[in-house]
Order: structure tokens, then sequence, then C-alpha cells
């Protein structure tokens, strides 16, 4: 039998066909079957929710806005779309594949275009196969990428990056001064590698106690990076010197309050 | 010294175009249905203010598009021509067929014509559940609509189908009753009527005060445009003079082209700025044909054995600005001239029928019903009016706005309420936009696709793919709207749309501003204390916010995280 991916399609309240039952989650009735949760905007969908929808085990997730420029919202779709940029980029990192997730545009009366964007990108999971996160035994390494993911995605730097980037790309930072959309995407592409490997510390010495050679190790990186950023996490008061055993010092995760 | 408290006034606050609007439609709300393809809807949302859709998507002077924010960025939302597309659709589709509102009061209620403003408050008395009459002279119901505008503009049947809604809903239309013959207020009130609303409208052209103006082919617009619609033929001759420049005049001229006028020429005494007509009708008519002087007005009307010949005009020219302030004609001396016509329409204005009232209602020159400007009730308790009678010629759109004053003026007096508490109004248009110039992304749009119809004889199936373009474009047109007015105006809490609202939560906010460079109506914003804030007049919910603060401090009240969350998990447990 063929694989039959599930498919959450966010949808906002604007762009929603009217064949939708909108009292909140439903399945278009005659169209490719997807899994509808609506949204108000879609400017409204928190990184967060999205990678948790991965992790409840969504094969895909598709979120359709109306057509830029139009929206209820002025711009909701256009922060949406940011949002999505950066989440696909740290997606790409944790070993999910960033093509299971889908930003389109169609207008609630444009019952066809919906049709083919659901069945264009349902094929497209379809090749993909199951998610890696669903099923009962969902991949470990996976789901450890997308859980640091996930906390990074919670976390500000991210968030403030994503929600200043139209100030710092058309009006300027506090000095007045612009930023080009290429230097912009740099510092992106810089925070999101950072803060991944960060959060990907912390979750692994949440339990127990590693060494900077061990954590190296396991991530397959250069133990210098990793010295670097567990002196940001020090700093940050998010990690802490447990034990030196032998000659190697073992960190830890700090709870925070 | 005594100050008028504000206080007492009913401070509400409206998009522009809903507060431009005398019947308060929620066009705002209509537009949201519309940017969901739900027409149907959006024509029920346009019953809850007013009956007449379709009549005023057709002939309303559209007070809510001159109103429209959108024109600081491009052009008006085109709220008439929606409106009319929504009503055609709803009415070609099968119009949707009210109950009959079971009748939960006793007294019966009187309506004294069956005009927009008399129609209009039996429909909001009948929705209050009262017994309503309503009396009409003419043999069918509509008033101005119905025999005042011609069908080229107001389809006889647009007009009927609109009445009929009022019908289902129990209202009772007596036609060919006169008010002053066969019935008079004292018979009504024997009848067991408890209150009474005159809108009898202004059925008399005003003369012109001109000699020769009892010739033959002399036609006042009014009785014209009445026989008109009454089915008979009115033989106009090739030669036409319409004397006025409201939209009485434009749709005389237009009328007698119609009837087979070669040459009809409207002469107006003053100039195209101060035209009362329809910009839109008035071009229309010129491409027809209609040809309009300006600055000229009529000093006598020539016959020849009974029969208009000549009509004899002075130039005018501009003085100090009048009362209405518009600037007033003055005759230029000597400047006759004579034109040829075999018929002169006058349209110059048009008065209420006064004979046939007592003369306590009538206001000090006898010229109109005198009223309570807020309530409607006139110098009899109980016995109310509104519509031109009152107003003298305006348009549809104010007689249903004074319909439904009177009509809570009638429900407050019979149930014995003060008419007047809590009624005056404060209003206030809102708009979220600061900085016009800021608003760049909503002028990017492309221009809406064109669609050539024209008069072509179409299948069934090329009609249906035609009328799906059409209701493209116009969802395409709504979502021009701004949204101007609060949340709510989008219905909150009802089927279109749940009303939602940013909360802070002020122990994890720390001030860092991004939620109020995100929030697209400026509706978030930090306060003295460093700390983020909502505006709830401004916030419409979108959620943006929340989804992109730092400090994940803002949560939504109804679709919060976790209810987003259950969401996923509810439809990914669903079989498929």
């Amino acid at each position: 039998m063929m694989f039959r991916p599930k498919i959450v399609g966010f949808l906002c309240n604007w762009s929603l066909p009217q064949e939708v039952n909108t009292t909140g989650t439903g399945i278009i009735q005659g169209y490719p079957k997807i899994r509808i949760v609506r949204v108000m905007c879609i400017g409204r969908i928190d990184p967060v929710i999205v990678l948790e929808t991965f992790v409840k085990g969504a094969d895909g997730v598709l979120v359709i806005g109306c057509h830029p420029p139009d929206c209820h919202y002025i711009e909701g779709n256009l922060q949406a779309e940011r949002k999505i940029k950066m989440l696909k980029k740290l997606i790409s990192r944790t070993g999910l594949e960033p093509e299971r997730l889908r930003l389109d545009w169609a207008y609630a009366s444009e019952t066809e275009l919906f049709a083919t964007i659901i069945d264009d990108f349902r094929t497209q999971v379809a090749v993909l196969g199951p998610s890696p996160l669903a099923g009962k035994k969902p991949d470990e390494n996976v789901l450890a990428g997308i859980m640091a993911a996930k906390a990074v995605t919670g976390d500000s730097r991210l968030r403030t990056l994503v929600g200043r980037e139209k100030e710092l790309i058309e009006e300027g930072n506090v000095y007045n001064e612009k930023v080009e959309q290429e230097e912009f995407d740099e510092v992106m592409n810089e925070s999101i590698d950072e803060e991944y490997v960060r959060s990907r510390i912390r979750l692994l010495v949440k339990d127990r106690p590693m060494s900077v050679e061990g954590l190296a190790r396991h991530l397959g990186l250069d133990p210098k990076k990793v010295l670097r950023h567990i002196v940001v996490l020090r700093h940050r008061g998010l990690v802490a010197l447990d034990k030196i055993e032998r000659e190697d010092p073992l960190y830890i995760a700090l709870e925070v309050t | 010294m005594t100050v008028v408290s504000s206080a007492f006034k009913n401070k509400r606050r409206l998009p522009p175009c809903r507060a431009a609007c005398p019947a308060e439609v929620n066009v705002q709300g209509y537009m949201a249905l519309l940017q969901q393809g739900k027409f149907k809807e959006s024509v029920e949302l346009i019953r809850k203010s007013m009956p007449f859709p379709a009549i005023c998507g057709r002939v309303c002077f559209s007070p809510c598009q001159d109103a429209c924010s959108r024109k600081n960025i491009d052009q008006p939302v085109g709220i008439r021509y929606l409106k009319r597309l929504a009503a055609d659709i709803e009415r070609e589709q099968g119009r949707i067929k009210p109950d009959a509102v079971p009748k939960t009061h006793n007294e019966k209620v009187a309506i004294i014509g069956a005009g927009p403003a008399g129609l209009s408050t039996a429909y909001e008395l009948a929705k209050l559940g009262y017994p309503v009459t309503v009396f009409e002279r003419m043999p069918e119901p509509g008033g101005m609509m119905r025999y005042g505008i011609p069908d080229y503009r107001l389809q006889k049947y647009v007009v009927a189908n609109e009445i009929a809604y009022i019908q289902d809903l129990g209202v009772e239309i007596k036609t060919g009753v006169e008010f002053g013959k066969d019935i008079e207020i004292d018979t009504l009130r024997n009848e067991g009527y408890k209150a009474i609303f005159i809108a009898n409208g202004t059925q008399l052209s005003t003369k012109l005060g001109v000699p020769g103006e009892d010739l033959e082919g002399v036609f006042p617009a009014v009785e014209f445009l009445r026989d008109v619609s009454l089915g008979k033929t009115v033989d106009v001759g090739e030669k036409v003079a319409v004397i006025g420049g409201g939209n009485s005049a434009i749709d005389a001229a237009c009328t007698s082209l119609r009837f087979g006028a070669k040459e009809v020429t409207v002469l107006y005494r003053r100039s195209r700025n101060e035209m009362p007509a329809l910009p839109h009708e008035v071009e229309a008519a010129e491409k027809e044909g209609v040809k309009i002087c300006f600055l000229v007005a009529p000093k006598q009307i020539i016959g020849e054995e009974g029969r208009v010949k000549l009509i004899e005009c002075l130039r005018m020219k501009l003085g100090e600005p009048d009362a209405s302030g518009r600037r007033r004609p003055v005759p230029i001396q000597r400047t006759e001239h004579t034109y040829g016509v075999d018929t002169v329409i006058p349209a110059i204005g048009q008065m209420p029928e006064t004979s046939c009232l007592p003369s306590i209602l009538l206001d000090e020159r006898a010229r109109a019903i005198s009223v309570d400007q807020l309530t409607l009730e006139t110098k009899i308790p109980g016995i109310f009016a509104g519509g031109d009678v009152v107003t003298r010629p305006a348009s549809v759109i104010e007689a249903v706005g004074a319909g439904k004053r009177a009509a809570v003026s009638i429900d407050r007096y019979l149930n014995g309420a003060n008419l007047r508490t809590g009624r005056e109004e404060e209003i206030e248009e809102t708009t979220w936009v600061k900085d016009w110039e800021k608003i760049t992304r909503k002028s990017e749009r492309y221009t809406a696709p064109h669609i050539d119809i024209g008069r072509q004889k179409v299948s069934f199936e090329k009609a249906d793919e035609l009328l799906t373009k059409i209701k493209a474009v116009a969802t395409f047109e709504a979502r021009r709207c701004l949204e101007c007015g609060l949340c709510t105006e989008c219905l909150g809490g009802e089927e279109l749309c749940e009303a939602d609202k940013a909360v802070v939560d002020e122990t994890l906010c720390i001030g860092c501003n991004v939620c109020a460079i995100v929030c697209p109506f400026e509706a978030v914003k930090k306060n003295e204390t460093g700390v983020a804030q909502v505006n709830e007049d401004l916030c419409k919910g979108c959620g943006t916010c929340s989804a992109s603060c730092p400090e994940r401090a803002i949560g939504m009240q109804r679709f919060t995280d976790s209810l987003i969350l259950t969401n996923v998990a509810a439809t990914l447990g669903e079989p498929t």
C-alpha cells in the first residue's frame, strides 16, 4: 500500500476555504486529505508550535496564508514567512528534512489552487517517506535535534532576530544604519548554528555531566568550538562545572528558574 | 453656568465607512465575509442594518466610499459595487427566506407610505415582534424606489424582491389606500393602532415659477417618472429640455432618450461642481448623449396653441455662497436666448403633499412635518414622522436611517420608556493607521483581473465559469479593505471570526519592543515603566506578537499555544 502521509495544515481564518468546518480542526471534504488547524493569522504560528507538531508525529506541516501583499492583518503573512524561513534553516540541522515544512499562498476563493498546493505537498512528503519522528519508535538522534531546535526557537536570540528583521532591513538599527539582506542572513545563519549547538549541549548535559572532549565526539565537532560554546553557556548561567574526572572538567546544565 | 456634559452622550467608535452611513451598515463586517467568499452571509449581515442591500447597491450615493480610508493610499474600496454583486448573487441563487417573526407585542403600529423610510421602520419593528401595517396609496409598495427611480437604474423586480423579504418577516402592506382620504389619524387610532409613523414622502414637484408652466408638454419630473413606472407611454416628442441638476433631472433626461427623444438637454443654473446628481450618473447620461448646459435658468416657457414650443432662458453667473454652501446663481441681464422644445421637464425639487396632514404637525412655513430631530416624534405624542416628508428630498439610505431611528422611538414609546435617554451619540472614527506614508505594502497590489463579459449569450457552463471569476474579483476587491474599525467590527464571537486579544505577562516582559515592531496595528507598546501594554481598541487578535515575543511574555486570550497544540493533537489523532 502506498504511504499516506499525515499532514497538518495551518490555515489562516481568512484564506480558509468555505468547505472547512470552522470550529477548529477539520478535514477538507473533497480535498486530498490534510488535517486542518485554523488560526486567525499565520503570523500566529509560533515556531515552537511547528516543531511540536513534528514531535507529535506529523509527516509534513503546510502553512497557507493569503497572497502578499494582501492580509487581513496587513502583513501577518510576511511575518510568518520570516519565521518559516528561519525554521527551515534550523530544521535542516536536526536531521529532519526541511522539505517537510512548506509555506504557500492562496485565497479562500482559490479552491483549485488549494487542491494543487495540497496535492503537490503530499506527493513531496510521500517521496520522503514517514517522518523519522512518527510511529512508535522515533529516531532518537532526530528527536534530540528537534528538541534542541525547539528549545532554541523558544529562546530569545532567534526570536528577537526574526522579529527585528523587517525593521533592521527596511528602517535601520538604533544608529539608523540599514542592514543588507545578505548581511542579515549571514548573522541569522551564524546565530542558528551557534544557538542550535549550544542547545544540543545543554540537553546532553542535562542529566549527566560531560567533558568538552566527550561532547565534541558526540556532536562530531571540533573540541575548540565546543569549548567556546561552553564558555558562553557558563557565562549565561546555563551550564556549570560539575566535577573534574581525572584531568577532564565535566559540565552539567543548570536549571533555569 | 451650565455645561452640557458629553458624559451623557453615548460614545461609540466606528470605522469611517460605518460612521458615514446614515443606516450604520457594518461595512467592515461584510467586507470580511466577502474576503472569505461568503456572499450570502454578507447580504444577511447587511440586512441586520437595513433591508435594501440590492437597492442601495445600485442607487446609494455611498457616503461610505467617500469616507473610506483606503483613499489615502490609492482609491476607496468599491463598496457599493460589492454590495450590489453580493445582493444580486444572493437573489439569483435563491433569496434567503426568513421565517415570520412571532408577534410578541399586542400594540399595532400603522405606517403611512411604503417608501424606504416607512418600510425600514416596518422592518425594524417587525423584527422586534410588533404587528405592523403599512398603508400605501400607489398600487405597488416601494415609494420613490419604485415610482421615482427609472427601471434602467433600479429594476422593479429588485425592489419587489427586497420588499418581499420584509413581508416574509410578517409586515402587512396594504396598497391603494390613500392617507387623508381612505384613512386618517383618528380612524387609525379607532382601529387600535397605538403608534403611527408618517413617511409619505415628497410627491409634488416644485413649481418653476415662470410663465407658461401650465402649457401642454410640461411634465414635472416626479409625475413624468411615476407615469413611466406605471407603464404609461409618454410622448415626449423629439426635443426635450430638463430643468435641474439633481438625480431626478438626470433620470428624466435618460428616460426621455429611451422614449425616443432625439435631443435631450439638461439646463442647470449652477456649474458642474455644484450639481447634486451623482457624478457617475451624470457621466453615464452624457455618454448616452444627454447634453448638459450649465449656468442657464428658464425665464419663461412660450407656447403655441396651448402647447410648448420654445423655452426662453437667461445665462447665470455664480455669486456668493448661499445657505446650502453652494455658490448662488445670479442672472446676467440681457442674455435671453431661446431653445426650441417639444417637452419641458422641470426637476428642480419636490415638496410634501401637506393637504392631507393636520396642520398641527407642520412647520411654520407649512412645507414639511416638524419633528424632534433625535426621536422623530411630532407634536402629537404617538405620532412620528421621517424620511423626505421631514428632510425634503434626500436619499434612500438617509430615509432608512430615519426609519431605524423612528423604530427605536416607537418601541420605546409603546413600552412607556423615555424616548431620549442615552440616544445622543458621539461617534468617533477609528483607524489604526497613523502614518499613511508607512502603509506601503497595501499599495503594492496588482490590479484586479479585468473580466470582459459584455452582452454575449453564453452557455450555462460558461456563465458558471464567469460567475466564479467575478466572485474571485470581488473577494479580491474586498481584500483592499484596511479594517479600520475595532476588531469586533468583524463580528467577534460570531461565526465569522473569534475576537482574540493579546495578553502580556508583565513579569516576563523585558521591554525589548519586538512586539511593537511586529504588530501591524501599533496596538502594543512599551508603557512608561518599560513593560509592553496592549491597546485593546487597536488589537485585532492576529497573535503575531505572541508568536514573536522573545521572552514568550505575550499570550493570546482565545487561541492560546496550548489550544493550538490541542487542536494539532486532535487532528493527528483523526483517521484519514
